[in-house]
C-alpha cells in the first residue's frame, strides 16, 4: 500500500464514521420530554404514562416532567402531536440528539403514511379573480374610448389632463394584459402562482396558530397547496381551524326581529346550551322562523363565541340578518389590530376600491346605529355597531375588547381576505396503527430483499461477493445518512426505493466483476484486470445511473406526497451507488491488487 | 465459453410478439372500459375500516349493497387485524367524495356494532382530472429528458435503439396496467417512471460493448458484432435483471397493500425490459444502420 492509498483509506474511514453519526438522530434513541401543567391530576399523569407501555418505552418521571426514551421509529412527530391534546400536558418536545448540534445532523422525517396523520390538498379557484380582471379591463377600455371621443379644440390644459388620463389607463391596461390575463382571457401562470403563494402564507399562519408541530405546507403546481399534519386525530377540528372556504360575508342585523327571537328563546327554549349538530340547528331555526313570522328577506343564524378554555367555538345566540350581502369577504384587503386615540384596542381594516363604495353605501345615514354581522362559513362571529358613514375605504371596529378578542376579530376579518377561494380537493387521514403496519411490511420487504441479494452474491462471487455486500451495506448507510442530513422525508414508497436502489446498485458490481473476469480470461494479470475492469465500465455505469436519476428527478418534481419520498430516496441512492461502486469498491480492489503476492483473483 | 448466439435471427419474431402483445393488451383494456384509474386520478373515497372479529367480506358487501352503495371491498394486512379497504369511485355529476364517504360510514355504522375507521382518503373530481394530466405529462417529460441525454451521449443510431426499447417498455407496462385491471394510482405512476429510468440501463451496457467491439474488430459485419456483443453481455444482463428482481419481488410479495401494485408493475416492466434490451434495442440499431447506409 502506498501513501496515496493510505490517505484514500483514511478519507473513506472518515466518511463512514461521519455517515454513522448522521444517522444517529434518526435511527438512535430518541427522547421525548413531556412538561406537565402545574395542576395535572394523578389520573391524567397515569393516562400519559399508560400511552407508553414499559416493554417498548423507557419512561422516567421527574418534577413536573415525564421523560420517554425509545428507539428510532417509535417516537415521531405524530406521537408528539397526539400527546399535545392529552389532559394535564403543557408542552411536548423531542429533545435534540447530540449529533444534531455537533454536526448539524437532522432527523429524518417520516411521511404520513408511516407515522399517521392528515393530508389536505387544497385547490385554488381563480374564477372570481379572473372575472374581476376581465371586468376591470373592459371598464378601462370603455373609459378610454370615451376620453378619446371627446371633441378636440378645447383648452390646452384640458387636453393635457385627458392625455394624462389616457396614459394612465394605458399603463393600467398594459399591466393587466402583460401580467394578469392571457389573450384567451385566462389568468397568467406566474400571477396564479403569486396568488397561491400568498394563500399559502396565510394558511401557514393559521396552521401555526393551531399549534401543530412539524406541519408541512407546500405548493404543488400553480394552483394546489398540500398540507401535511402528522398525528392529527380530529380532522374536522383542523379543517375548521384552517377555515378552508374562507367564505366571509358582512350583513346587516335586523334588531327588531333579533329581540323577538331572544324573547322567544327565553320563553320556549329551556335547554342551557344551543344545539351544535347541524340538523338540530336547522330544526330549531325553522321552528323559530315559523313562530315569529319571519319575513322572506330575513334569515336566522347562530352567533358563535370562542370558549376561552377549550379554544373551540360554540353557538351562544341566534340573530336575525338581512339575506342581502352588504359586503363580501374579498372586499376587505387588510385587517390589523391597533389603538384608538384613548389607547383602547381596536380592529382596523381597509377595503378594496370596490369595497369602499359598497361600504360607504351600507354605512350611510339610514343604517347608522345598526349592527353589521361578520359571517364566516354561515356562522356569525361578531356583530359590531355602525357609528359613522365610512367613505374612505378604511375603518375601525371599536368595543370593549381584550387583546385576545381583537386579535381574533382581526384574524376573522383578514381570513375573509384570503386572496383566492380554496376548496379541499383531496383529504387523507391515516391512523397510527396503519402506519406501524406499513413500517413493519416495508422493513420486512427490505430485510428479505437485502438478504436474498446478499446470499446470492456470496454464493455466486464468493469473496468478491462479500466485498460487494459490504458495498451494498455502505450504500444503504450513506443513503440513509444523506436523507437524515438534509432532513428529507422517508415514506413507505421511500423504503421501497431503498430496496430498489440496492437491487440497482448491485448491478454495478455485477458489471464490474464480469468485466474483470473477462479481462482475466483474456490473459491479463490480476492487477491490470482490476484497473481495466473499473475503467472500461465507468461510462456504462455512469450513463445507466444517470438515466435513472433523471426519472427520479421527475418523480420528485411532479410527484405528490409519498411518491416524492420515493423520488428522493432513489436519487440519493443513485448518487451513493456511484460513489460506493466507483470509489470505495474500487479502492478495496486496488488495495488487493497492490499486494505483491497476488496470483489469483477471486471474482 | 464464448458462445455466439444469433439473437438477431429472431428479430422479426420479437417485434411481432411485442406488437401482438400490445394489440391484445390494448384491446382487452379497451373492451373492459379503459384504464382502471384509481381514486387518486378519478376522484372518490378509499377508506380502511377495522371490523370486529368474525365479520367476513360478504357481510360487508351485503351491508353496502343494501344501502345502494357501489364500492369495492378487499381485506388487507394481517388476517387477525380484520382491516378492510373499501373504495368507491365518483361516478355521476355533482357527486362529492366527502358525501360518498359519509354515506359509507353511515351504512357501516348502522350495519355493524363496532367499526373503527383506520384511514380515509377522499379525492375530489377536479383534482383527479388535473392529476391525470400531470401523470401523463410527467411520463412524457421523463421520456424526453432521458432521450435528450441518450442522444447527447450516444451516436444517433444507438440513441434511436435505446429510445425505441424504452418507449416499448413504458407502453407495454401501461398496457399491462390496463389488461390486469390494476388501479392506476400514484404508486403505479411511480413504478412506470422508475422503469423508464431503469429499463435503459442494460441497453446502455450492451451498446457500450458494441461500440468497443467495433473499435477492435474490423472484419466482422455489424450484424456479427451485435450478436457477439449481446452474447458476451448475456450473463450480465440476466444477472443484473435477476438481482433487481429480488428487490422487486420482495416489494411485491411483502411490501403490503400500498406497494402491491407498484411491485406488480415493476416486476412486469423489469422482465419486459430485459427482453427488449436483447430483442428490440439491437435490431433497431441494425435497421437504422441499414436504412441510413443506403
Amino acid at each position: 500500500m502506498n501513501k496515496g492509498m493510505l490517505y484514500k483509506g483514511l478519507f473513506i474511514f472518515f466518511i463512514i464514521v461521519f455517515a454513522i453519526i448522521l444517522t444517529l438522530p434518526s435511527a438512535g434513541n430518541k427522547k421525548l420530554e413531556i412538561t406537565l401543567t402545574s395542576d395535572a391530576l394523578p389520573q391524567e399523569i397515569q393516562n400519559i404514562m399508560n400511552r407508553f407501555p414499559a416493554d417498548k418505552f423507557e419512561v422516567t418521571k421527574a418534577e413536573g416532567k415525564i421523560l420517554v426514551q425509545a428507539g428510532g421509529l417509535k417516537i415521531t412527530d405524530a406521537v408528539m402531536n397526539e400527546l399535545k391534546i392529552f389532559k394535564g400536558v403543557k408542552d411536548v418536545k423531542i429533545l435534540p440528539h447530540w449529533a444534531e448540534k455537533a454536526v448539524l445532523a437532522k432527523k429524518i422525517n417520516f411521511g404520513l403514511d408511516l407515522q399517521g396523520g392528515m393530508e389536505l390538498v387544497m385547490m385554488a379557484n381563480f374564477d372570481k379573480i379572473k372575472k374581476q380582471y376581465i371586468t376591470e379591463r373592459d371598464q378601462l377600455l370603455e373609459k378610454k374610448k370615451l376620453l378619446e371621443a371627446k371633441p378636440a379644440g378645447k383648452a390646452n390644459a384640458d387636453k393635457d389632463t385627458i392625455e394624462k388620463e389616457i396614459k394612465d389607463i394605458d399603463y393600467q391596461l398594459k399591466d393587466i394584459n402583460s401580467n394578469k390575463l392571457t389573450d384567451n382571457n385566462e389568468l397568467r401562470d406566474p400571477f396564479k402562482d403569486e396568488i397561491t403563494k400568498q394563500a399559502l402564507e396565510m394558511l401557514r399562519n393559521r396552521v401555526d396558530k393551531f399549534g401543530i408541530a412539524e406541519p408541512s405546507i407546500l405548493q404543488r403546481g400553480t394552483e394546489m397547496i398540500e398540507i401535511q399534519l402528522p398525528g392529527i386525530k380530529d380532522p374536522v377540528a383542523v379543517k375548521n381551524a384552517i377555515g378552508t372556504t374562507g367564505s366571509v360575508q358582512y350583513r346587516l342585523v335586523d334588531d327588531a326581529f333579533t329581540s323577538k327571537t331572544t324573547g322567544w328563546l327565553a320563553a320556549n327554549y329551556k335547554n342551557p346550551a344551543l344545539p351544535e349538530a347541524l340538523d338540530a340547528q336547522e330544526a330549531l331555526l325553522k321552528k323559530i322562523s315559523a313562530e315569529i313570522g319571519l319575513p322572506k328577506e330575513l334569515e336566522l343564524l347562530f352567533l358563535y363565541h370562542r370558549d376561552v378554555k377549550t379554544k373551540k367555538i360554540f353557538p351562544s345566540d341566534i340573530m336575525v340578518l338581512q339575506k342581502k350581502v352588504a359586503l363580501a369577504g374579498d372586499d376587505i384587503s387588510k385587517a390589523w389590530v391597533g389603538n384608538d386615540e384613548y389607547g383602547a384596542l381596536i380592529v382596523q381594516f381597509t377595503t378594496t376600491t370596490d369595497g369602499a363604495f359598497k361600504f360607504a353605501k351600507v354605512t350611510a345615514q339610514e343604517n347608522r346605529g345598526k349592527r353589521m354581522a361578520i359571517i364566516i362559513d354561515n356562522k356569525i362571529r361578531s356583530a359590531p355597531r355602525i357609528n359613522d358613514q365610512i367613505a374612505t375605504g378604511s375603518a375601525q371596529i371599536t368595543g370593549d375588547f381584550s387583546l385576545d378578542e381583537v386579535n381574533t376579530l382581526a384574524r376573522i376579518i383578514q381570513e375573509g381576505a384570503l386572496p383566492v377561494d380554496l376548496t379541499i380537493a383531496s383529504e387523507t387521514t391515516i391512523g397510527p396503527s396503519l402506519g406501524q403496519d406499513s413500517i413493519e411490511a416495508g422493513i420486512t420487504a427490505l430485510v428479505v430483499g437485502l438478504s436474498a441479494i446478499f446470499i446470492f452474491m456470496l454464493f455466486y462471487y464468493k469473496a468478491a461477493g462479500l466485498i460487494a455486500n459490504i458495498g451494498l451495506i455502505l450504500n444503504t448507510l450513506f443513503t440513509y445518512a444523506i436523507l437524515s442530513w438534509l432532513g428529507l422525508t422517508l415514506t413507505l414508497p421511500g423504503i421501497a426505493g431503498l430496496l430498489l436502489n440496492v437491487g440497482m446498485a448491485v448491478d454495478s458490481n455485477v458489471i464490474i466483476y464480469e468485466r474483470i473476469k473477462e479481462e482475466l480470461r483474456s490473459g491479463k494479470s490480476a492487477k491490470i484486470a482490476i484497473v481495466n475492469g473499473f475503467d472500461r465500465v465507468f461510462w456504462a455505469i455512469f450513463d445507466s445511473n444517470l438515466t435513472t436519476l433523471i426519472a427520479a428527478f421527475v418523480l420528485f418534481q411532479y410527484g405528490s406526497g409519498p411518491i416524492k419520498g420515493f423520488g428522493v430516496t432513489l436519487a440519493v441512492g443513485i448518487a451513493s451507488t456511484m460513489f460506493v461502486a466507483l470509489f470505495i469498491t474500487r479502492f478495496i480492489y486496488e488495495v488487493i491488487g497492490s499486494r505483491k503476492d497476488l496470483k489469483k483473483l477471486s471474482v | 465459453m464464448e458462445r455466439l448466439i444469433n439473437f438477431l435471427k429472431y428479430r422479426f419474431f420479437a417485434i411481432g410478439l411485442s406488437i401482438v402483445l400490445f394489440v391484445i393488451f390494448s384491446l382487452v383494456t379497451y373492451l373492459s372500459g379503459g384504464i382502471n384509474w384509481g381514486i387518486d386520478y378519478n376522484g372518490g373515497v378509499k377508506t380502511i375500516v377495522k371490523f370486529e372479529k368474525g365479520i367476513d367480506i360478504s357481510k360487508i358487501r351485503s351491508v353496502l349493497t343494501e344501502n345502494n352503495i357501489s364500492a369495492s371491498v378487499q381485506q388487507i394486512g394481517k388476517e387477525e387485524h380484520n382491516n378492510y379497504v373499501i373504495g368507491s369511485k365518483l361516478q355521476g355529476e355533482g357527486e362529492t367524495s366527502e358525501k360518498s364517504y359519509q354515506m359509507i360510514k353511515k351504512a357501516l355504522d348502522k350495519g355493524f356494532k363496532k367499526i373503527e375507521i383506520v384511514s380515509v382518503e377522499t379525492v375530489g373530481p377536479a383534482i383527479g382530472a388535473l392529476m391525470r394530466k400531470q401523470a401523463i405529462y410527467s411520463i412524457i417529460i421523463a421520456l424526453v429528458l432521458i432521450m435528450i441525454y441518450l442522444a447527447f451521449r450516444f451516436e444517433f443510431k444507438y440513441a434511436v435503439g435505446a429510445i425505441v426499447a424504452l418507449i416499448h417498455d413504458v407502453i407495454l407496462s401501461y398496457a399491462f396496467v390496463g389488461v390486469m385491471r390494476i388501479e392506476f394510482d400514484v404508486p403505479v405512476l411511480a413504478a412506470i417512471l422508475a422503469l423508464a429510468g431503469y429499463s435503459v440501463n442494460d441497453t446502455i451496457v450492451i451498446f457500450d460493448r458494441i461500440r468497443e467491439n467495433i473499435n477492435i474488430e474490423s472484419k466482422q459485419t455489424f450484424t456479427e458484432i451485435i450478436n457477439k456483443s449481446v452474447s458476451q453481455m448475456l450473463i450480465r444482463t440476466i444477472l443484473t435483471s435477476f438481482l433487481t428482481l429480488f428487490s422487486v419481488s420482495a416489494i411485491f410479495f411483502l411490501g403490503g397493500e400500498t406497494l402491491h401494485s407498484f411491485g406488480q408493475v415493476l416486476l412486469f416492466g423489469m422482465i419486459i425490459g430485459c427482453y427488449s434490451t436483447i430483442y428490440i434495442a439491437s435490431p433497431v440499431v441494425l435497421w437504422w444502420e441499414k436504412l441510413t447506409a443506403k
